[in-house]
């Protein structure tokens, strides 16, 4: 029995379209996987789902007192009060506030009331979570958890999740999959955005699988597929898998070009975030810091980059102590720092993808360079002149990467630069690192993703409490099972 | 039962510029048919005097005045720095301009004395705005504010001189300075009060601007600080650089105006509100009305010029002040639902 079903959905944003002609049903107790590689339209979909984009053409039909009836949202708002609730990427929580009191807000409750609902709505969906702690205080996982059992406290009958769960840890993923079963099983039913191959194979009855804003194929459990069926519906062709090469011999000891000595630095509540005795970077190799997310690694990146000012210690930038340079000094001397996020830091919003990349480069820029920075990182739309708030994150983060194509940097610190891309990106942004590195670039490669680390680093810290706790070479025998090791131990 | 809703769009920059311009002229004609229903004034009338006064050059002058300031407001709001202070500087930059033409030798040199008077006009124009620059790009205090209280500053500080040290001994205790020497004076096209020069000067900074904001990397930098400074920061250029120079290039043109104001209009040193007159807040207007881009300044300098001229010449006969006023009002209204109307359209559903 269909739940909702979106009929011949079109929407443009200026010239771009972004979803073409789609319809697609979810049936009560379904979880529908929604997959596609970066810019085909999923998040899209979901606003309009959501009410946060009103359709060029095309209607919504939601089953309303047994009915399919045709429903207009024009606000979140007022899908919300139709039963449907979304989880994002990014949690939307009054931090501020405790847990509780964050949820009461939402639910419209009072206090006591909402306590009762979130106890029986964590011992039911098998959720642990401390109801009265400050959200301020919790880590990115747990705010996750935080808004997993704020929407199923809301009793929806459609749960959204954008990229909801692509950046948590796997053992949580898995709790959170579970939770999502529980829910279907009673009735309820699912919209999974991911462009991970794997977690859509997990969880999904069914995934429909978008390219280019159009509905290409939508497998079900039923049939039998491969992954490469997917992986070609997702992409149009099979890339093969590129295997990194990497330079294996140790590097020479002169080749310091980044060194961060006594490191302190706070985080935004005045609490010392990071604490590291010493951190270098060689010329020509790629240095991973991994760890479990919010552990210091956005407080290091910023403290070595110069958004975030260093309490104690130094920063010396081939050869040269910068620890009193602006953000900018840094950058001109060729300390170039992506940063995780391109919405509020990596990318202007305002201005087009071209004026992004004049503003990265020094000197004349032609039309030639922008095209090809466009088609190396192929960023889609390659359009030059649409403005770069059209775009969807991972095209964002590629263009935010644009900077280690062009300010020539001496060192790069990269944090989490894979995290929103698609598997064919990816493997061009980890190729890009080696390539840098193969450049003579000390690259630093901050990440939660050990697969990635192992992947692309010559050499391994793990960051624990804003401490480096070990450091390995990429040739280490056992090399992922003492980096889990550790990362768990003193996390 | 209809739902209605409202939602952002996206225009083309040409369809919008079309729209705000079909609200300007719809705005008119409805101005003057709401004037002559309403108040039983001769529809013809007014028609005749409205459309006159947007052909006459006499608004020139005006221009003059609003083009410049605009552009230079322009540079600041794309950087969301809320410069609300062109007024004194506009006033600063007469101040100087009077004192070099008065008060040293390069005020009796032809060509070299109007150059050299614009030209510290500028400078302490820019300076009047560097110093909330400098507040807001070191110690990160509110630029709106300060800046708005710099217009009073200025206007004191001149009528300070005017009354006292600078009063002129043939102004019949007037307070003002002497006339300038006739060699800094900026001669007026014959019959009115403009010279060519400082519209050639004026509309000279239009591609000037649109240059430095569009295609140069600081230009670029600029736009985008207002929304992500870490991002322009991160490309290795400097925030604090980005806010002084964004107030320094906006004082300038104001103080350039100022001082234009005392060569070519004045031609005396007159109490601070006199000089502003409120010019330096209607120039805030025009930045917006042309959508802050300075390709389309000259247009919005144009209507608002002829606007403002309008409600001196209406007040002539049944066509008094208070219908002036409303009559503007009106057309701004109008104008403002146009801007609504390009950005926001309405959804109706069944």
């Amino acid at each position: 029995m269909a739940l909702i079903s979106l009929v011949g959905i079109t929407k443009r944003f200026g010239s771009v379209v972004a979803l073409d002609n789609v319809s697609l049903g979810v049936e009560s107790g379904e979880i529908l996987g929604v997959l596609g590689e970066n810019g085909s339209g999923k998040s899209t979909l979901t606003k309009i789902i959501y009410g946060v984009y009103v359709p060029d053409s095309g209607y919504i039909e939601l089953r309303t007192d047994g009915l399919m009836r045709r429903a207009f949202f024009s606000s979140p708002k007022e899908a919300l009060l139709s039963g449907i609730v979304m989880i994002s990427q990014r949690p939307q929580l009054v931090e501020e506030l405790s847990v509780l009191d964050n949820i009461a807000l939402f639910l419209g409750y009072s206090r006591g009331r909402t306590r009762k609902i979130v106890e029986s709505t964590m011992s039911r969906f098998n959720i642990k979570l401390n109801a009265d702690a400050l959200v301020g205080s919790l880590s990115y996982t747990e705010k996750q958890l935080v808004e997993l059992v704020k929407a199923l406290s809301f009793k929806p009958r459609l749960l959204i999740l954008d990229e909801a769960t692509t950046y948590l840890p796997r053992d949580v993923k898995a709790r959170f999959y579970e939770a999502l079963r529980t829910f279907a099983s009673i009735g309820g039913s699912v919209i999974f955005i991911t462009h991970k191959i794997p977690e859509a194979l997990e969880v999904c009855d069914r995934i429909a699988v978008l390219r280019r804003g159009r509905l290409v194929r939508i497998f079900s459990r039923k049939d039998v597929f491969s992954i490469d069926d997917l992986r070609k519906a997702m992409f149009e062709e099979v890339s093969p898998s590129v295997a990194t090469e990497r330079v294996e011999e140790a590097k020479a000891e002169d080749g310091k070009v980044l060194r961060a000595e006594g490191l302190v630095v706070l985080d935004d509540y005045g609490k010392r975030a990071v604490s590291i005795d010493e951190l270098v970077v060689e010329r020509g190799s790629v240095h991973a810091v991994v760890g479990v997310a919010g552990n210091g690694q956005k407080e290091l990146c910023e403290g070595l980059s110069g958004l975030r000012k260093a309490v104690e210690g130094r920063v010396v930038l081939d050869g040269e102590d910068v620890t009193r340079s602006k953000a900018s000094e840094r950058a001109s001397k060729g300390l170039v720092y992506i940063p995780e996020d391109p919405f509020r830091t990596g990318v202007v919003l305002d201005l087009t993808i071209m004026e992004n990349i004049r503003l990265f480069a020094t000197g004349r820029l032609s039309s030639d360079t922008v095209k090809k920075v466009i088609s190396e990182l192929r960023i889609s739309p390659p359009e030059p002149r649409i403005k770069s708030y059209m775009l969807s994150g991972g095209n964002l983060q590629k263009l935010s990467l644009s900077r280690a194509l062009l300010l020539n940097p001496k060192c790069m610190i990269v944090h989490n630069p894979t995290r929103m891309l698609d598997e064919a990106s990816s493997r061009q942004v980890k190729l890009l690192l080696r390539d840098s590195a193969r450049k003579g670039v000390g690259v630093l490669l901050v990440s939660e993703d050990i697969d990635e680390v192992i992947d692309v680093a010559d050499k391994i810290s793990v960051i624990a409490n804003g401490r480096i706790v070990k450091t390995l070479p990429a040739m280490y025998p056992r090399l992922r099972e003492e980096i889990e090791e550790a990362m768990s131990t003193y996390a | 039962m209809p739902k209605i809703a409202v939602v952002r769009r996206d225009l083309p920059p040409t369809l919008s510029a079309v729209v705000r311009l079909g609200a300007a002229l719809a705005g008119i004609g409805i101005a003057i048919l709401s004037i002559s229903v309403i108040l039983g004034v001769d529809a013809w009338t007014v028609t005749e005097r409205v459309v006159g006064t947007f052909l006459r050059p006499d608004m020139i002058r005006y221009l003059i005045v609003f083009l410049p300031v605009g552009l230079g407001l322009a540079v600041a709001y794309h950087a969301r720095l809320w410069n609300l202070g062109a007024e004194g500087q506009i006033v600063m930059g007469a101040v100087a301009a009077a004192y070099v033409a008065l008060f040293t030798p390069l005020g009796e040199i032809r060509v070299v004395g109007p150059l050299a008077a614009l030209l510290a006009a500028s400078l302490a124009g820019a300076l009047w705005a560097l110093l909330p620059g400098i507040l807001r790009a070191y110690l990160n205090v509110n630029e709106a504010i300060t800046t708005l209280m710099m217009n009073y500053v200025a206007y004191s500080l001149c009528n300070y001189l005017v009354y006292g040290p600078w009063r002129g001994r043939r102004v019949y205790g007037y307070p003002e300075t002497d006339l300038i020497p006739d060699a800094s004076k900026l001669q007026w096209v014959h019959g009115y009060s403009f010279s060519p020069w400082s519209l050639v000067i004026a509309i000279a900074f239009v591609p000037v601007i649109y240059l430095f904001l569009y295609k140069t990397r600081i230009g670029t930098a600029l736009r985008g600080y207002g929304s992500s400074p870490a991002a322009v920061e991160l490309s290795g250029i400097s925030g604090t650089r980005l806010i002084i120079l964004a107030f320094f290039v906006s004082g300038a043109l104001a103080g350039l105006v100022g001082g234009n104001e005392i060569l070519m209009y004045h031609r005396k040193l007159v109490p601070g509100e006199k000089i502003g007159a409120g010019m330096g807040f209607v120039s805030i207007m025009v930045a917006w009305l042309a959508d802050l881009n300075p390709a389309l300044m000259p247009l919005s300098a144009y209507y608002v010029s002829a606007l403002h001229y309008l409600r001196m010449v209406m007040q002539v006969g049944e066509l008094t002040e208070p219908v002036a006023r409303f009559f503007i009002g009106l057309v701004f209204m109008l104008l403002l639902v146009s801007i609504f109307v390009s950005k926001y359209k309405v959804v109706i559903r069944k």
